[in-house]
């Protein structure tokens, strides 16, 4: 297996596809509101992986939610002397919508000031959705700018060591990046709909802040340097009505370039999660320098076919590509394998074969073993 | 003002609108109120710019951060517009209600279609995200809105839809009101399943649909 996902990295032939699905949402949601199917009640996630007999990919690990060994932000953020973290929240988990109780604030005060934030947890208190970003004004910016500045990077041993313990012979190690600079405002710090006017109505302060984001790639990368990483991941969510053409020729290109031959120079791949609408976007993904994109969803989901899909990529691998929504109930059981009979046959052996982007909650478990099937079908004919 | 001029000032307006040069823009409506121009008609110039913006957003020209930088412009315009509104005949096209259903919190989308349903002149009911179907079927009630446009994302929340057209039949509002319905993992043929009367990809296709069911009710 570890092979495998080498042989997908380095571009080798001949070796056996690979099915990786993210399954740790559906576990949560459902283990959270106590309606995981009887077969797998008691097992923990890493054991309904082997059940199905697929590869792991999110597993419950040290430090909980989000500590997954096969794509985990593997660095931990040092503050400057000055900065101080100040956080309140309720520890419960709800079964229902929560209440503002729930909420969960968390400030950065530095001398230049205090940044906000507010997030609460979904419905199932199994992820988090930002109430209100830290970043508001151009008064929130400056002191966003001195934390950026203050700020550096450790690589987190005491979690790739649990990792490694229990994976490092089946997983090459796959890292996060944060997300790049404008795809880390609009979706992490600003809000969409904040970034666009404030690019629009104070272009010259935003570069300045895009630059000091771009720069902290830098830290980010120096901390990485040396570790034991195959592949780093820009976790940017990609979607063409957040990042249209022109921003993603402005913004995006000149960053990718700058930054992915120094991932190259460490031995490490590169990968960016693109799970939105992206037809306007492929046509342009190959002169970013990324080896591969993960996540892209096709028709009827997403909106490009695998053959756009093909088409835009070049000899970029991918990783997923089964919409998520084709394990659903109401999707029939032929579409499904027809899908993932085309994708094999469209991208082999440039594939990493996952769900785009996520098992959904109320999908239904079993057809994973049904995907699983057409896999060793075609890994016996190799 | 001639007609002569007072084309050429809704020109340059539209103009200024479609380049997002706010500061002309508003140069501009202060001109056309300070020349007489009735307060209808600058917004109806307004209007035709926005129509503009989404005619070239389906072309394929302008992107949705376009549609929001517009619809940023339009509303400083409105701010000029505001103190001569009071007694202008400026009536709403329609009332639109519009949620994200309960136990979703993505709003992205519904956020745009809100912005330019404004900015065409409808009133908008927001109701926000995570809502209720009780608490739909209430504004429903409340306001009697010709369209309620319903939102959601995650698979698991798709249930509401059906849920929110069945109550809305066992309460008798099914035939006064329109319902569209988006979200990416919504597909054309789950929303025929459910019986609701249009599904919009983007939320410039929802504003076709609504502008057509108003453009057909009227005659």
């Amino acid at each position: 297996m570890y092979n495998d996902i080498m042989a997908v990295y380095e571009g080798r032939e001949g070796a056996k596809l690979v099915f990786q699905p993210r399954i740790k949402h559906w576990f949560d949601v459902n283990l959270s509101s106590g309606s995981l199917p009887k077969h797998y009640q008691g097992m923990y996630l890493d054991e309904i992986y082997e059940d199905l007999g697929v590869t792991p990919r999110e597993v419950w690990g040290y430090g909980g939610t989000g500590s997954e060994f096969a794509g985990y932000y593997a660095l931990t953020a040092i503050e400057g002397d000055d900065v101080e973290i100040w956080t309140r929240h309720s520890p419960s988990r709800r079964q229902s919508s929560p209440t503002e109780v729930d909420y969960i604030v968390t400030e950065y005060r530095t001398p230049k000031g205090t940044i906000r934030q507010v997030q609460r947890p979904t419905e199932h208190g199994t992820s988090l959705m930002n109430v209100e970003y830290y970043l508001k004004d151009l008064k929130d910016i400056e002191v966003y700018k001195h934390i950026l500045q203050e700020r550096n990077y450790m690589w987190d041993e005491a979690r790739y060591s649990w990792g490694w313990k229990r994976y490092g012979d089946r997983l090459p190690l796959r890292a996060n990046l944060q997300r790049a600079p404008l795809m880390w405002l609009m979706i992490g710090t600003m809000g969409f709909q904040r970034t666009v006017t404030m690019l629009w109505r104070y272009p010259k302060e935003m570069e300045e802040l895009l630059h000091i984001l771009d720069m902290d790639f830098d830290k980010q990368l120096e901390a990485y340097k040396g570790r034991p990483v195959a592949e780093l991941n820009f976790v940017d969510n990609i979607h063409q009505d957040l990042c249209p053409p022109p921003y993603f020729r402005k913004y995006m290109i000149p960053f990718f370039q700058r930054i992915i031959p120094k991932i190259h120079a460490m031995g490490m791949c590169t990968t960016s999660h693109w799970d939105g609408f992206v037809k306007q976007l492929l046509p342009l993904v190959q002169e970013t320098g990324l080896d591969g994109l993960e996540c892209v969803t096709p028709l009827p989901q997403g909106d490009v076919t695998l053959e756009e899909m093909r088409e835009g990529m070049g000899s970029m691998f991918l990783r997923d590509g089964i919409p998520a929504v084709l394990f659903c109930s109401w999707v029939s059981i032929e579409t499904l394998k027809d899908h993932v009979s085309r994708l094999i046959e469209a991208f082999y052996p440039r594939l990493i074969l996952g769900i785009s982007d996520l098992l959904p909650a109320n999908a239904d478990v079993e057809r994973l073993r049904l995907v699983n099937e057409i896999v060793k079908e075609f890994n016996e004919k190799l | 003002m001639c007609e002569l001029g007072k084309a050429e000032l809704f020109e340059k307006l539209k103009e200024s609108l479609l380049g997002f040069d706010s500061v002309a823009v508003r140069k501009e409506v202060e001109e056309a109120i300070q020349t007489g121009l009735p307060v209808e008609e600058i917004i109806e110039a307004l209007r035709g710019g926005m129509e503009e913006v989404g005619n070239r957003y389906r072309a394929g020209e302008f992107f949705v951060t376009d549609l929001i930088v517009a619809g940023e412009v339009m509303r400083e315009a409105q701010e000029v517009l505001e103190p001569s509104m009071k007694n202008a005949s400026t009536a709403n096209l329609a009332t639109v209600v519009v949620a994200t259903v309960a136990g979703d919190i993505h709003d992205i989308g519904k956020n745009i279609f809100v912005m330019l349903l404004r900015a065409e002149g409808f009133r908008v009911i927001d109701l926000g995200v995570d809502v209720s179907s009780e608490k739909i079927i209430g504004a429903v009630k409340e306001y009697s809105p010709e369209i309620l446009g319903l939102s959601a994302l995650l698979t698991t929340n798709l249930e509401e839809f059906p849920k929110i057209v069945d109550a809305l039949k066992v309460d008798g509002f099914r035939d006064k009101v329109k319902v569209i319905i988006g979200g990416a993992t919504v597909t054309e043929q789950f929303a025929r399943e459910i019986g609701v009367d249009a599904y919009a990809k983007t939320a410039v296709e929802g504003i076709g649909f609504s502008r057509m069911w108003i453009e057909k009710s009227r005659g």
